[in-house]
This record gives structure tokens, C-alpha cells and sequence, in this order.
């Protein structure tokens, strides 16, 4: 990054906090109107842009320094390579998380600048102190991070790995703390027989930060953080795939892609654990949110998440497969009768079990656990075995079950006043809608996904890789992951805001805007994919400018070239 | 192509093996239609597992190619949400002006905006009617008053007499208690016991004490819910003590002692 962009960064997040505040101070500012979108739409394209940005940068540089220091503890310069170009992208979209934090600020102040007045007061420590303080130690630690890569190499790679471990440690307090005033408008602090207005005006600062989904907000956003910059990853080493000339360049963005997916299917797999635990604790403080997410106003957008999750689990389950296309000798790997047996029990059992022993009671996990570990424990002793293509094959159509247990509906309307019964599942099925039904598809998918990993890992030890030389249309499938990731989370970033309901705060301060009623998906959908396109477009950018244009056609390479055919 | 064949032959049947059993099973068409989706879902899947490989693209054909298909993402996407049953915000609108009408909003208690605006629109009456004033003559406008002419206040009605019955069956609406409350048949799920009855054991205080305090009583065979605290504490803040009246005097009036109101036993 050139000197002017980063006095242009500066400028702006000096603005950002100052301008911010000085704004705040004067007294009695009208709120502005924003054509065609309306305030609160333009507050919701603004956010979701810094939210997307900020969960890349806070993402990436954690699987960053896992491969940094795998390829120093390895000896292998493939992993430092894909650290480096995946950090050069990071910086570029940094200097974006400031710029949209900033505009953030701006759209706030103006559109609701009372609420926003009443919220940094409520939280003046953390905006004026600690958020900014941990901003420029992570704006400092990153460029450091960056610029001493090839400075810190050899005998010093020790220390450059300890940076970017601090790079990780001051994200992961920045995120915890930015999550505090977010959290806190969802469910904020409340105790029984005390109304909420008199208990806030007692609170400290840490009794508003440590609110109800404070921390599962925490590890719903860590673990989808991951998710999503592996799957960016992915994305970055689509297009260089897709662009490159040599073999060697093909083989490398092939394993790039590869390990992208792999981190951002490994995070995958917790994600729906984490929503699960924050709409658990959502429904505690207030029983009467969960109703509202799941049979009223917001049902609908819940059964778009359960397409979106399931398309999301086909790609990368489909992703593997065309992985184990291209290794030689895949024919040879089998597996115990057992997996596929288990895959197709799975849902069943599951669904009764938890429906018995509804979460998180534990005798379910003493039926559960003896399922899942069969495969493991029983396989040794079981002669009969099948094909890895047999196991990957019935993986696939329990995807496709498991999907169609998550998306079938208890009623075809978008809110439960509205049932009748030509439209409503009948009574005796009834199983099939409710969250024990929901937590087994979730997990299906999940343990089809471990399954298939499973057994690419064996495939690798018993055959030979052959780098680059995949199916073209994997590249679309790793660009389909990262749009649909993208996607998933500017729809779900919109149900957490929409569950505060008609209220800025929840149960405390209503928003008295005509603008505070709930819209409808379709409306929410364009505007999602409104934002995902422009995310996508800078990003796309960001890896052109900074990984296109640095490899001139004779470039000479930061690590070893990686011959086709290596593992 | 003759692989392909026959996994579409076997999705058709699989599809048409669904909706018979769903048709069985008594399942409505629109649930028919939705397992079929899912037959061929799983077919689609499997004709593009076996797929040949698709062929290497470079340059302006892989830049077209790319741009197409995030068209094709778009597109399906804003189409697949459209596709789903759309909830109609009308519904929720008039409901929050509802409730937010008598509230003060505690980040401006005295409506600045509006009090300015208020101030503006008085103001430029007050200049109407000086000019008005000024074109009659002082004397004609002062005796006019007097007589209850044209710039008289208008008289006050008498307040209106409300059904409290409407109200509370309003406040039933907005505080949307059906979500968890089956009443005369409607809404439910089991989350909380069925009300038809309530009226047979409970007074009006005693219901209004239960949604002010939900901790004050326990319906029988809710032990868990009661427990877990299921019932928001929340309406104490939310509603106005008339509106709390009118809902507990509205649901006093249901005796239906032909459904099953579980027995509401008192903690409190």
C-alpha cells in the first residue's frame, strides 16, 4: 500500500471518530431522509458492506497464520505463498473496513442521530476509548505484519508468526467488544421485577457488554468469520486459476482453492451449532422472539437459510468429489459397510432421540455417540466393505434428504395467523417441522461432510494428487461457495436486526420511524444480493490489483514451483 | 447419455413414488409439489456428479462466463426468496402504530420535531387570522367569538366510552399472545396452555397479576415453561395498565368448560 493511501486511510478513520462525535454534540439535528431506500435501508446496506469487510479481515488472518505456520513447521513455501497473497488482499480490504466503518458512522448519525446520540453514551468508553485504541493496534500490527514478511524470514520466522499471532488476538478483542453495543441492542440488560430503563440506569458499561448473546453473537461471528474468509480464499484462488497460463501456476491456485475450501468447510460444520446456541439464547431472554423467527414474520427467511445451507453443503460436498476425481488410484480406497449405513439412520434415529431427550439433555448423546462412533469403533471388527465412490454417492443423497427435512415448512404462509389447513403439513407429521427434525438435518449434512473428508484423506495416502488438473467447473463451484456464503450471511445479519422488532433497543426503546415493520424476504433479497454484488466487485478488484497485476508473465515465484503430481 | 437416461427415469419415479405416498399420507398439494422438488433436487444432483469435464477457459471467454453465471446467482436467488410466501408488513404496521401511539418515546419526551412543527403550523394560522382579523374590523371579529363564531374553540365532546371488551381483544392482536395461547381455536403450538376456559378460574386481577408477573401462576402440566421462565416478564414495561385491564377482562369472559384449560395454580 502506496504512503497516500494510508494517510487517506488515516484521514478517514480520523473523521470516522472525530467527525462522528463532534456531529453527535449538536443539539437537536433533524434526522435526514434518504431517497428511494429510506433510512433504515440505507443504515442496513451501509452496515451489512463494514460488517462483510470487517468479518474478512478479522477471518482471514486467522487460517493466515495456521498456514504460515504450517509452511514454516512443514518446510513447505506453498503455505507461506497463499499466507502472503491472501494477507496482500486483506490489507486492501482493510483500508474498505475503514472506509465503510466510517460512512457506518456518517449514515447513522445523520438518519437516527438521537438513538445513535443515546447509544455512544450508553457506551462512551468503548467508542471514544477502546474501540479506536484496538482499531490502530490492529492497523499497526497488520501493515507490520505485512511488510516485515520478507524481512522475517529464516531464524526470524518465529517472531513473524508470533506478530500475526498478536494480529489475531487484537482482532478477536475487537470484534468481542464491537459485539457488546450489538449485542446489547438485541437483548439488553434485564433483571426480574426491575423494569429495563431502571435497571440500565444502575448498569456498568461491562453489565451492558455482557448481555444475554453477547457471547454466542461472539462465537456465531469467529466461526462464520473463518467460514467466510476460507471461502474468499477459495474465491481469490478461482480467479487466479481461471487466469492462469502455466501448469505449475494451475497446480498451485488448485491446492490454494483446495485448502481454502477445506478451512471454510472445517468452520462450516460448527456454524449451524452457533446459530443454534444464539437463537437458543435469544429465545431465553424473550421466549416470545423465537416464535417470530420461526412461525411468523421471519419463518420465511429461516426457509431461506435452509436452501442457502443445504445448496452451500452440495457445493462443498460436490467440491470433494471433484477433488477425488483427480487423484490416481481413488478406485482402490473402501470403507466399512457401517458409514453409509449410519449416514442413512442418522435422521431418523436423531429425530426421535432428541424428540425423546429434547437438547441439551444429555441421555441423548448415550444413543447418539455409539451411533456416530460405529463406523470408528464397530468398523474394525466388520469385514464388509464398499467403495469410497459407493459412500460419497449415498453422502450425496442424504445431503439431498437432509436438506429436505431442513426446508419442509409446518405451513406455506408467512405467518402462523394465516394457517389454514390446505397449506399446513398434516398433524401426524408434524415431526418433520419441528427442531429436533432440524437439528438432524443439520447434522446429517455435517456428518456426510466429515465422512467425505474421511475418506479423502485415505484416498490421498493410498494414491496421487494431481495438481491442477481438476474439472474447470470446480472453479465455479469454489466462486458459487464464496457468493453463497456472502449471501447466507447478509440474510442472517438481516434476521438478528429484524428480531429487535419495532425497537431500537429491544423492550426498551421503540423506534418510533414509520420505517420499524418488518419486510418482506423478497424486498430483503434484492438487497442482499444488491450488497453481495458490490462486496464482490471491490473484492474482485482487491485480487486483481493486488495478485494479477503483481505476476508479470516472467515472474519469479516467492516459493518453490509445485510440479503437477505432487501431494 | 444412457446413464443420464435412466437417473432421470429413476428421479421420475422417485418424485412420482413421493407424491403418492404424500397423497396417502393426505398431505396438502402444495407439500406434494415441494417433495417432488426434492425428487428432482436429487436427480439433478446425481446427472451432475457424473457430468463430463467441462472444458479449460481463459480470457474473455472465462470473464464472460463468470459474469453470466453470478447473473444466473442473482437472478435465482432473488427469484428463490420471491417464491416463498411473502409476509405482508400492512398487518404489522397498523399494529405498532397501534401500540407505539400513547407511548412517549424516551429519547424525545417532548416530540421536539413535532412540537416544532406544531409551533410553525400555529403560527402561520395565528398570521391567517390577524390578516382575517384586520380585513373584518377588531369589533366584528371580538363580538363574533363571543357569539361562538367562526374563531371560537370547537366544543368538547364527552370522552369516548371504548368497549373494553374491543380492547382487550385488540391488545390479544398486538401483544400477539396467540403465538403461544390457543384461543377459540387459533394459534397455539403448545407453547403455553390453551385459554378458553380461564375465565372459569381465574378473576380479572388474577389475570392481570399473571401478565404482569407471569412468575405469579403456574398453569398445570407447565412445569418446564414455568420453570424456564417462558412466559416474557415483559408486559409490565410494555402495556399500559388499561390496556393490562381490558386483556384480563376480556379473557375472563371465556368459560368454555368444554376444552381442557389446564388448572392454573398460584406461586405468588
Amino acid at each position: 500500500m502506496k504512503t497516500w493511501q494510508r494517510s487517506l486511510l488515516a484521514l478517514f478513520a480520523l473523521l470516522a471518530l472525530f467527525g462522528g462525535a463532534a456531529y453527535a454534540q449538536a443539539p437537536g439535528t433533524p434526522p435526514v431522509e434518504f431517497p428511494y431506500t429510506g433510512n433504515r435501508t440505507a443504515v442496513w446496506i451501509v452496515a451489512q458492506l463494514h460488517i462483510l469487510f470487517a468479518g474478512f479481515i478479522l477471518g482471514a488472518p486467522i487460517f493466515v497464520v495456521i498456514s504460515e505456520w504450517l509452511g514454516y513447521r512443514k518446510q513447505d513455501p506453498r503455505y507461506d505463498r497463499l499466507a502472503k497473497e491472501v494477507t496482500k488482499v486483506t490489507v486492501i480490504l482493510y483500508s474498505m473496513t475503514a472506509l465503510t466503518g466510517g460512512l457506518f458512522i456518517f449514515v447513522l448519525l445523520a438518519t437516527y442521530p438521537q438513538f445513535t446520540t443515546w447509544l455512544i453514551n450508553h457506551f462512551f468508553m468503548v467508542f471514544a476509548v477502546v474501540y479506536p485504541l484496538l482499531f490502530i493496534g490492529e492497523t499497526f500490527v497488520l501493515y507490520m505484519y505485512f511488510y516485515t514478511w520478507d524481512a522475517w524470514k529464516g531464524d526470524k520466522k518465529a517472531r513473524h508468526i508470533a506478530l500475526g499471532v498478536l494480529l489475531n488476538l487484537i482482532g478477536t478483542i475487537t470484534l468481542f467488544v464491537i459485539d457488546g453495543p450489538t449485542s446489547f441492542m438485541n437483548t439488553p440488560v434485564k433483571a426480574e421485577g426491575v423494569s429495563p430503563a431502571e435497571f440500565l440506569a444502575t448498569a456498568t458499561v461491562w453489565d451492558k457488554i455482557f448481555n444475554y448473546s453477547w457471547m454466542p453473537l461472539n462465537l456465531h461471528r469467529l466461526v462464520g468469520n473463518v467460514t467466510f474468509g476460507g471461502f474468499v480464499a477459495g474465491l481469490i484462488a478461482a480467479y487466479m486459476y481461471m487466469g492462469a497460463s502455466k501448469d505449475e501456476e494451475r497446480a498451485y491456485y488448485d491446492w490454494f482453492g483446495f485448502v481454502g475450501n477445506l478451512i471454510g468447510v472445517g468452520a462450516l460444520l460448527f456454524l449451524p451449532f452457533m446459530g443454534y446456541l444464539l437463537a437458543y439464547e435469544l429465545c431465553d431472554y424473550d421466549a416470545s422472539i423465537c416464535p417470530y423467527m420461526m412461525a411468523d414474520q421471519l419463518s420465511m427467511f429461516f426457509e431461506m437459510q435452509g436452501a442457502m445451507i443445504g445448496l452451500i453443503f452440495l457445493a462443498s460436498n460436490y467440491y470433494i468429489w471433484l477433488s477425488m476425481k483427480r487423484i490416481e488410484g481413488v478406485e482402490k480406497v473402501r470403507m466399512t459397510i457401517l458409514a453409509p449405513i449410519v449416514m442413512v439412520a442418522l435422521p431418523l434415529i436423531m429425530t426421535k432421540v432428541l424428540t425423546d431427550y429434547p437438547a441439551p439433555d444429555p441421555k441423548s448423546l448415550m444413543f447418539l455417540l455409539p451411533l456416530l462412533l460405529a463406523p470408528v469403533i464397530l468398523g474394525r471388527f466388520l469385514p464388509i466393505t464398499v467403495s469410497a465412490n459407493t459412500v460419497i454417492k449415498v453422502g450425496f443423497l442424504m445431503v439431498v434428504v437432509g436438506n429436505a427435512i431442513w426446508m419442509t415448512p409446518h405451513g406455506f404462509v408467512p405467518t402462523g395467523a394465516k394457517l389454514v389447513a390446505e397449506l399446513e403439513l398434516p398433524s401426524d407429521w408434524n415431526f418433520l417441522a419441528l427442531m429436533p427434525a432440524k437439528n438432524s438435518a443439520a447434522f446429517t449434512l455435517v456428518f456426510v461432510t466429515v465422512v467425505n473428508y474421511v475418506i479423502y484423506n485415505r484416498a490421498i495416502t493410498q494414491g496421487t494428487i494431481v495438481w491442477g488438473k481438476i474439472d474447470f467447473v470446480s472453479q465455479f463451484v469454489l466462486i458459487f461457495l464464496a457468493f453463497s456464503a456472502i449471501w447466507t450471511m447478509g440474510l442472517m445479519g438481516a434476521v438478528r436486526s429484524l428480531l429487535r422488532k419495532y425497537f431500537h433497543t429491544y423492550n426498551l426503546l421503540p423506534d418510533f420511524t414509520a420505517e420499524s415493520f418488518t419486510p418482506t424476504l423478497a424486498y430483503s433479497a434484492w438487497w442482499i444480493t444488491g450488497i453481495t454484488v458490490v462486496f464482490y466487485a471491490v473484492v474482485s478488484f482487491a485480487i486483481i490489483v493486488t495478485l494479477r497485476a503483481s505476476h508479470p508473465k516472467d515472474h519469479a515465484h516467492e516459493g518453490q514451483p509445485v510440479p503437477a503430481g505432487a501431494k | 447419455m444412457g446413464k443420464a437416461i435412466l437417473k432421470v427415469i429413476i428421479g421420475l419415479v422417485v418424485g412420482a413414488g413421493l407424491w403418492g405416498a404424500t397423497a396417502a399420507f393426505e398431505f396438502p398439494p402444495v407439500f406434494r409439489w415441494l417433495f417432488f422438488g426434492y425428487a428432482v433436487l436429487g436427480t439433478v444432483v446425481f446427472l451432475i456428479l457424473d457430468a463430463p469435464n467441462m472444458k479449460v477457459m481463459n480470457g474473455v471467454k472465462a470473464v464472460a462466463a463468470l459474469l453470466v453465471f453470478y447473473a444466473i446467482l442473482c437472478t435465482v436467488y432473488i427469484a428463490g426468496a420471491s417464491l416463498w410466501p411473502q409476509y405482508d408488513p400492512e398487518d404489522e404496521k397498523g399494529k405498532i402504530a397501534k401500540i407505539l401511539k400513547n407511548k412517549v418515546n424516551p429519547l424525545d419526551p417532548w416530540k421536539a420535531d413535532e412540537v416544532i412543527g406544531r409551533a410553525k403550523e400555529l403560527d402561520a394560522k395565528a398570521k391567517e387570522l390577524t390578516e382575517r382579523i384586520k380585513a373584518l374590523g377588531a369589533d366584528q371579529a371580538a363580538s363574533s367569538q363571543a357569539t361562538g363564531g367562526p374563531g371560537a374553540p370547537p366544543a368538547t365532546t364527552g370522552a369516548a366510552g371504548g368497549d373494553i371488551l374491543k380492547i382487550g381483544e385488540d391488545q390479544w392482536q398486538l401483544q400477539e399472545c396467540y403465538n403461544c395461547h390457543k384461543l377459540k381455536g387459533e394459534g397455539g403450538k403448545k407453547r403455553g396452555p390453551e385459554l378458553d376456559n380461564i375465565g372459569s378460574y381465574l378473576t380479572v386481577d388474577d389475570i392481570k397479576h399473571k401478565i404482569l408477573d407471569p412468575k405469579s401462576w403456574m398453569a398445570e402440566g407447565f412445569e418446564k415453561e414455568y420453570e424456564k421462565g417462558k412466559m416474557p416478564d415483559k408486559y409490565k414495561d410494555l402495556m399500559e395498565e388499561k390496556d393490562v385491564v381490558a386483556l384480563a377482562t376480556w379473557l375472563s369472559t371465556f368459560k368454555n368448560t368444554s376444552v381442557n384449560t389446564p388448572k392454573p395454580i398460584k406461586k405468588k
